[in-house]
């Protein structure tokens, strides 16, 4: 007799729990939710995966242009090495490394402020 | 001596708030009157260049990026492999790929700075902040430049895995004995 206030008390904070375990189960998938939606996008921003992401506002106008053939020819980790077959890899190796040097990426100086129209007239007199 | 070790203290203090607001103010001093109503009247045209720059050299970073990627692990890492797997000394090779591989790794961070510096460029509004739109500028040209040094060194480095196969060769034919 004298241990019933006690269950009873217990028996008043279970029925809150149940009594609201579904909105709970729902507010609690929404926390778990946001926090891994905000590492996945940590993660994007810092590993530098928005950077080769086109697919996203004011890249549209690029993004068909993305080169999806894989342009270099892998070369087998396994097999004999002979003449043959290092003269084989060194044509492949030539080949690619035509295409990787025949472009001069990032050349120029576009964000001269010369460039972009709003440079000092008194250098440009010079 | 407490007192003198104060006023070096003050001295030292003094002398980098002096720097660093020397510094802030060469951009300001750099940018005439002429250039900031300038950059205010044609904010849009170089805002608009601006975003094409962004998107061509995005463009670009994937397109380049791929082949300079495929390249080390397709080409370079596979032939050592192969090398490695023959029981044939490709400590050369290895050692260029390497280099490759950590120029490959500063090519990646130096366009990740560059981008992100380009976008908060653009996001500032050049109508209203013109020194810190002009400051912002620099800053992504210089690090524009960065990436590019980053692609010669790639470039470099393809040339010298290339040399450390020849000399792998000039090897491989003195101990087999082939012509």
């Amino acid at each position: 007799m004298d241990d019933e206030p006690t269950v009873l008390t217990q028996g008043e904070q279970l029925s809150f729990w149940i009594e609201h375990r579904f909105l709970l189960l729902i507010i609690g998938t929404l926390v778990v939710a946001t926090i891994l939606v905000s590492i996945s996008i940590v993660i994007y921003n810092v590993s530098g995966s928005a950077q080769l992401d086109l697919s996203r506002p004011g890249y549209q106008s690029v993004s068909n242009k993305v080169d999806r053939t894989d342009p270099v020819t892998d070369y087998s980790a396994f097999g004999p090495v002979n003449k043959g077959t290092v003269n084989d890899f060194t044509t492949i190796y030539d080949q690619q490394a035509d295409k990787a040097k025949g472009v001069d990426a990032f050349n120029g100086d576009p964000l001269n402020p010369e460039v972009l129209e709003f440079g000092d007239p008194t250098t440009f007199a010079q | 001596m407490n007192t003198r070790v104060r006023l070096v203290a003050f001295a030292l203090i003094a002398a980098s708030l002096l720097s660093v607001f020397a510094l802030k103010n060469t951009y300001a001093e750099d940018l005439s009157a002429d250039q900031v109503s300038r950059i205010s009247a044609n904010c849009l045209s170089i805002k608009g260049s601006l975003n094409q720059l962004h998107a061509s050299d995005a463009l670009l970073r994937v397109n380049r990026g791929q082949i300079y990627e495929s390249m080390g692990s397709k080409l370079m890492g596979n032939f050592n492999a192969r090398l490695g797997n023959n029981g044939l000394d490709n400590k050369g090779l290895v050692v260029v790929s390497d280099e490759y591989q950590t120029a490959l790794a500063t090519f990646r961070n130096d366009y990740q700075a560059y981008e992100k510096q380009l976008s908060t460029t653009i996001k500032i509004d050049c109508s209203k902040d013109q020194v810190g739109f002009h400051t912002a500028l620099l800053d992504a040209r210089t690090k524009r430049t960065t990436v590019h040094d980053d692609i010669l060194h790639l470039n470099q480095y393809i040339d010298d895995y290339r040399s450390a196969v020849n000399d792998f060769m000039l090897n491989f034919d003195r101990v087999t004995g082939s012509n």
